[in-house]
């Protein structure tokens, strides 16, 4: 870097002199940081307003759109959005989950139908064929450079490809009764007083450990630190002696192997394993992660946010189709909500760093 | 200067194809010490700082730290031999806050996996404490706060370090007057605790403020060491240009 020296001092002086003569507004500054830090805190209110709305302006939308529903209806995209959210905060993008999550769940399918396994063992087995996924991705974006944006990009195709070929284009449909069936599909019974029972959707139940275990090793272990550091200065990473390598493999993994457990849930859930599961899939999973307040470009970010922003996409989506709209509509409102976050975010953050003097 | 040197470097050479970055160059670091290194661009300077923080290793010629002959493979086991850089880049993640950074890399756990947060702000506060560093918050972006104060972040991550010699490239390079000087405050702090620094600038300004020794390089030669208190500005730049007594 040139020594600029004169040219700064001129700038410090500049910028003393307009602070006396005009000081800035410290209170709407204070209240901006505050908010940037806590965007949670704003996702939920705006998630809280959604919900108002919704139940102001339809007849239907309590009824039909309670929060269990919300929850049910965006569960797989938030067991997947979980590894996605670490996969962006590294600075990465996986691309390839809606065809990962297509090809796993032909996995599933084929295993229990096709061989007969129980699906209790078919589950595990997925789950690890979608950490091989990952690992697979990971060879080519750690092991050789290539970029994750290309690498999935054409993994997207590939998985699909595979889906549809090793599946002959028909889906697999279980004929056996099994208590997976029922732990999947169903809802768990949660007796509430007298004789009030509420009616637990069991894709939420398996969605929670999920949240609750992904957002603890994000904010509060050694691994999560040096994945929001990978992110957000690889170099400052690797100077300071993280595993940048073995970091970015790990997001690509755990992202893979949540769409195991996602596609062994769907099979489940569906009974049936489609060969076109999962089209478009990665569109709602990364939507939610980004309208969660986790930066594309890398280094922030938060699980709680994910859940947040899945839980708004649903509300929408679900809110648009009382309205009389169709999923499309749904689907080009979370587009535009994609970009009225992103935009309100780098505005917010360049109106504070113009005040960091 | 009785006193053994911290770090002895003798005939320390560095190529990198047919251009010879270093010739021959000794050098001695000696804690509690300031040493500015000189010189105009391309005259090895920025090959000398970075042998010392182990990122290149030189082709011919010593190093002894502490008397032991030692080859210093990469940054990290320079952080280990006390020897800690603070690079023009400061290596920071702009988006975690100013403890995050300030163990980057060496967070302390708990139970082997959980981030102790309690022991890294304490550790975060005892370190601005004694370099008198004042930090709004412990918890702000590194990316919202000033030059210096992120200047100062990147100086108390290497005394965290417990680095006994501190090397920094262009520290005040890319901040305002006021700035440069909370900095150079900060060196002449560092050095009073024992901390040997090396400061790479090309602000003569600077470093007569600081330094106890210039060293000047030119064509990656030593040309010249001189004590502050023997020599003058127009004596270091006539050494920078080649145009004085050698």
């Amino acid at each position: 870097m040139p020594d600029r020296g004169p040219d700064m001092d001129a700038k410090t002086l500049a910028v003393l002199t307009a602070a006396a003569d005009q000081p800035p507004d410290v209170s709407t500054d204070r209240l901006l940081a505050r908010l940037s830090r806590n965007r949670d805190l704003v996702l939920f209110i705006i998630a809280a307003l959604i919900f108002l709305f919704f139940s102001l302006t339809t007849s239907t939308f309590l009824r039909e759109f309670n929060l269990l529903n919300i929850l049910r209806n965006t569960s797989l995209i938030t067991i997947v959005a979980v590894g996605m959210t670490f996969v962006l905060i590294a600075g990465e993008i996986d691309l390839s989950v809606g065809s990962a999550y297509g090809v796993l769940t032909v996995l599933m399918g084929m295993l229990v139908v096709a061989v007969g396994l129980s699906p209790w063992l078919a589950m595990p087995i997925v789950i690890l064929a979608g950490a091989a996924v990952g690992l697979f991705n990971g060879l080519f974006i750690v092991g050789f450079g290539i970029p994750s944006f290309i690498v999935t990009l054409a993994m997207l195709a590939g998985f699909r490809s595979l889906a549809l070929i090793i599946s002959g284009e028909r889906p697999f449909t279980p004929r056996g009764t099994d208590v997976f069936y029922d732990l999947t599909g169903g809802n768990m019974l949660l007796p509430l007083g007298e004789d009030r029972v509420l009616h637990v959707p069991w894709l939420i139940i398996w969605m929670i450990p999920v949240v609750v275990i992904g957002g603890i090793v994000l904010a509060y272990t050694r691994f999560g630190y040096h994945v929001y550091a990978t992110g957000g200065n690889r170099e400052a990473a690797r100077d300071t002696g993280i595993n940048v390598a073995r970091v970015r493999l790990s997001v690509f993994v755990l992202t893979s192997a949540l769409c195991g457990l996602a596609a062994a849930l769907v099979f489940g859930y569906l009974h049936a394993a489609a060969p076109t599961t999962g089209v478009g899939f990665e569109f709602r999973v990364i939507g939610a992660v980004v309208v969660g307040g986790t930066a594309l470009t890398g280094g922030r970010g938060s699980i709680l946010g994910t859940l947040l922003g899945a839980v708004i996409i649903g509300m929408i989506t679900g809110g648009m189709v009382l309205f009389g709209y169709s999923q499309n509509v749904g689907d080009m409102a979370t587009g535009l909500l994609i970009m009225v976050v992103g935009s309100l975010d780098l505005g917010l953050r360049r109106h504070l760093r113009s005040r960091a003097w | 200067m009785a006193e053994q040197p911290f770090v002895e470097c003798r005939g320390v050479s560095k190529a990198f194809g047919n251009v010879s970055a270093l010739h021959e160059v000794d050098v001695d670091l000696y804690r509690g010490q300031v040493l500015a290194i000189v010189g105009d661009n391309g005259a090895g300077k920025s090959t000398l700082m970075k042998i010392l923080s182990g990122v290149h290793q030189p082709d011919r010629g010593t190093i002894k730290i502490a008397g032991e002959p030692i080859r210093i493979a990469d940054p990290h086991q320079a952080r280990e031999l006390g020897i800690a850089t603070v690079f023009q880049n400061l290596a920071l993640v702009d988006q975690r806050d100013v403890a995050a950074n300030l163990f980057l890399g060496r967070e302390p756990v708990r139970a082997g996996i959980f981030v102790n947060r309690k022991a890294m702000r304490e550790g975060a506060r005892r370190v601005f404490a004694d370099l008198r560093v004042h930090m709004p918050s412990l918890a702000a972006e590194v990316g919202q706060l000033s030059g210096g104060q992120r200047q100062s972040i990147a100086i108390g991550r290497a005394t965290a370090q417990q680095g006994r010699i501190i090397i920094m490239d262009e520290p005040t390079a890319a901040l305002g007057v006021q700035e440069s000087q909370k900095v150079l405050d900060l060196v002449m702090r560092l050095k009073a605790a024992g901390t040997g620094v090396v400061i790479v600038s090309h602000n003569l300004r600077h470093v007569f403020s600081v330094a106890d020794r210039i060293m000047v390089l030119r064509r990656g030669r030593r040309v010249g060491e001189r004590l502050h208190a023997e020599t003058t500005p127009d004596d270091i730049v006539k050494l920078i240009v080649g145009a004085g007594r050698e």
